[in-house]
């Protein structure tokens, strides 16, 4: 493993490369894509449609759609990942699963890039300066590690059956939606209580988008559930992601 | 095992030949696979163990296995059953050039082909230079590949190749690569590598080179070993096989092999 150090790094140089090169706007492109996407929800629901009573409502938004992009994108790009390195794996040894981990870490540094800028922006405009900040890295290396398990899942899967990535990326748009990015789940209407519970804690991205936004929009630590929750959502997923892969990978030469 | 030593024993491989090698949920539903052509068997209970510092040529028609032995050996493939084992590293060399980013310059492909063989950062800067004066490209190394000539492609792909210093070279029909001088160039850095006690096992076609380079001559026909022993004696159960020399008789051959120790005959089941 160790090794293959180098290969990962070259990995992830290549798509970072690849992924920018004649573009204009280059890595740009990761900032334009979640405003556009902030201007028209806060269109949508902090003007036309204005039941949300929250603060700053831009920058409430910013923080999960960067989350959600970065999730959803590395999930989407992680699924194709090993049969568009078909090349290689058909003609050389090398650990497998550093084709979709050099995806995600791809997407991870663009979301590092981007994320830098909304926190800049957060901590000053909502004076959210403080302590919580510096739970931010666990949060964010749980995030990694559990789009990593779940990436790790769609690519062997992918590899083996063509319709992963299409159901994948019918998935993605309700848990979207299902995701708390443009509410909370706390304000869902009081006859709908019991959807509170469930918009928070059924959906394992919910707790990481909350605790993240907690941190830089509200300035407040995460609850400890939430912090165990995220922990454990990473550790089993990046344990089964990883064991799933282990079982399926040594046919990948032969089904991609 | 030993560094450099290879060992298959009763090794067996099938492949399914569907163009569409990925299977759809829906048949993982209905638990069963679309009609289609049978499955085939790219090698059929192969043995085959090669000494440290050996030179094996192995050959046979089209479709005999012997690219499928290589992938086998070289641990990109599992096997169906049976056992294989290689000691030390083991570089293969299947394709030129496989995995070369095209809008990446030569230099930087050998950064990612070098890394591809499991090479850390200093080790393949170390060769760095070797490697790009081998390969002759000289001012084209900074440029994207693909702006290179199918020549420069390959001749890029075996310098690096021959730059790693494996404890076991397995190579498949890639020695002729560019003009002739190269071809001669590329003969003799093999060569020199096992000189320098490297294993070699080479897949050809061309009964000349084996000749040139290998001591020792597999026959693969329909996924199973039907010679192995001293390369001249090989190559002529080789063009007797492909009927490439009328009038030699299968005996006679048989005959001038069985006083070999080291040579086996395998009918095939």
């Amino acid at each position: 493993m160790r090794r293959y150090r180098f290969l990962f790094e070259q990995l992830v140089r290549r798509e970072l490369r690849q992924k920018y090169q004649g573009s204009a706007l280059g890595i740009a492109w990761y900032v334009v894509n979640p405003l556009v996407l902030m201007g028209a929800y806060y269109l949508l629901f902090g003007v036309l449609f204005p039941p949300a009573r929250v603060a700053d409502f831009p920058l409430f938004l910013m923080v999960g759609l960067v989350v959600w992009l970065f999730f959803s994108q590395s999930l989407l790009q992680a699924a194709s990942s090993l049969l568009d390195q078909g090349a290689l794996i058909r003609k050389a040894r090398f650990p497998r699963e550093s084709v979709p981990a050099a995806v995600v870490t791809v997407q991870l540094v663009t979301f590092l890039a981007v994320l830098a800028l909304v926190a800049v922006v957060e901590v000053a405009v909502r004076g959210t300066l403080g302590a919580p900040l510096l739970v931010l890295p666990l949060l964010l290396a749980a995030l990694y590690a559990f789009t990593l398990g779940l990436a790790l899942v769609v690519a062997v899967l992918h590899a083996y059956f063509r319709d992963v990535a299409p159901i994948l990326s019918a998935v993605l748009l309700p848990w979207f939606f299902l995701s708390p990015i443009f509410y909370r789940p706390a304000d869902v209407a009081s006859e709908h209580a019991w959807a509170r519970d469930v918009l928070r804690w059924v959906n394992p991205v919910a707790p990481f988008i909350e605790s993240i936004r907690g941190v830089l929009y509200a300035g407040t630590w995460p609850s400890g559930a939430a912090l165990l929750y995220v922990v454990a959502a990473a550790a089993l997923a990046l344990a089964g992601g990883r064991a799933l892969f282990r079982r399926l990978e040594a046919e990948l030469a032969v089904v991609v | 095992m030993r560094r450099g030593a290879l060992v298959l024993e009763h090794a067996t491989r099938t492949f399914s030949v569907r163009a569409d090698r990925g299977r759809t949920l829906k048949e993982l539903v209905l638990r069963r696979r679309a009609a289609g052509p049978p499955p085939v068997t790219a090698l059929r209970d192969v043995s085959l163990h090669v000494e440290a510092g050996e030179t094996v040529g192995i050959v046979g028609r089209n479709g005999a296995g012997k690219t499928s032995t290589l992938r086998v050996l070289a641990g990109i493939v599992p096997l169906d059953s049976g056992r294989v084992a290689c000691g030390g590293q083991v570089v293969a060399l299947l394709e030129l050039g496989a995995g070369f980013g095209r809008d990446f310059s030569g230099r930087e492909n050998i950064l990612l082909n070098g890394a591809l063989y499991g090479m850390s950062r200093a080790e393949i800067e170390a060769r760095v230079e070797d490697i790009i004066a081998f390969s002759e490209l000289d001012a084209f190394i900074d440029v994207p590949v693909k702006t290179y000539s199918s020549g420069m492609f390959v001749r890029l792909g075996f310098s690096i190749a021959a730059h790693l210093d494996p404890d076991v070279l397995l190579i498949d029909e890639v020695l002729a690569v560019g003009d002739e001088a190269f071809q001669r160039k590329c003969e003799a850095r093999v060569a020199a590598q096992v000189e320098a006690g490297a294993t070699l096992v080479l897949v050809s076609h061309d009964a000349a080179l084996v000749e040139r380079t290998c001591e020792r001559v597999v026959v693969l026909d329909g996924g199973a070993v039907v010679f192995d022993g001293p390369a001249a004696d090989g190559l002529g159960f080789y063009h007797e096989l492909m009927g490439t020399i009328p009038g030699a008789s299968a005996s006679a051959v048989r005959t001038a092999v069985t006083g070999d120790p080291r040579t086996r005959e395998v009918t095939p089941s």
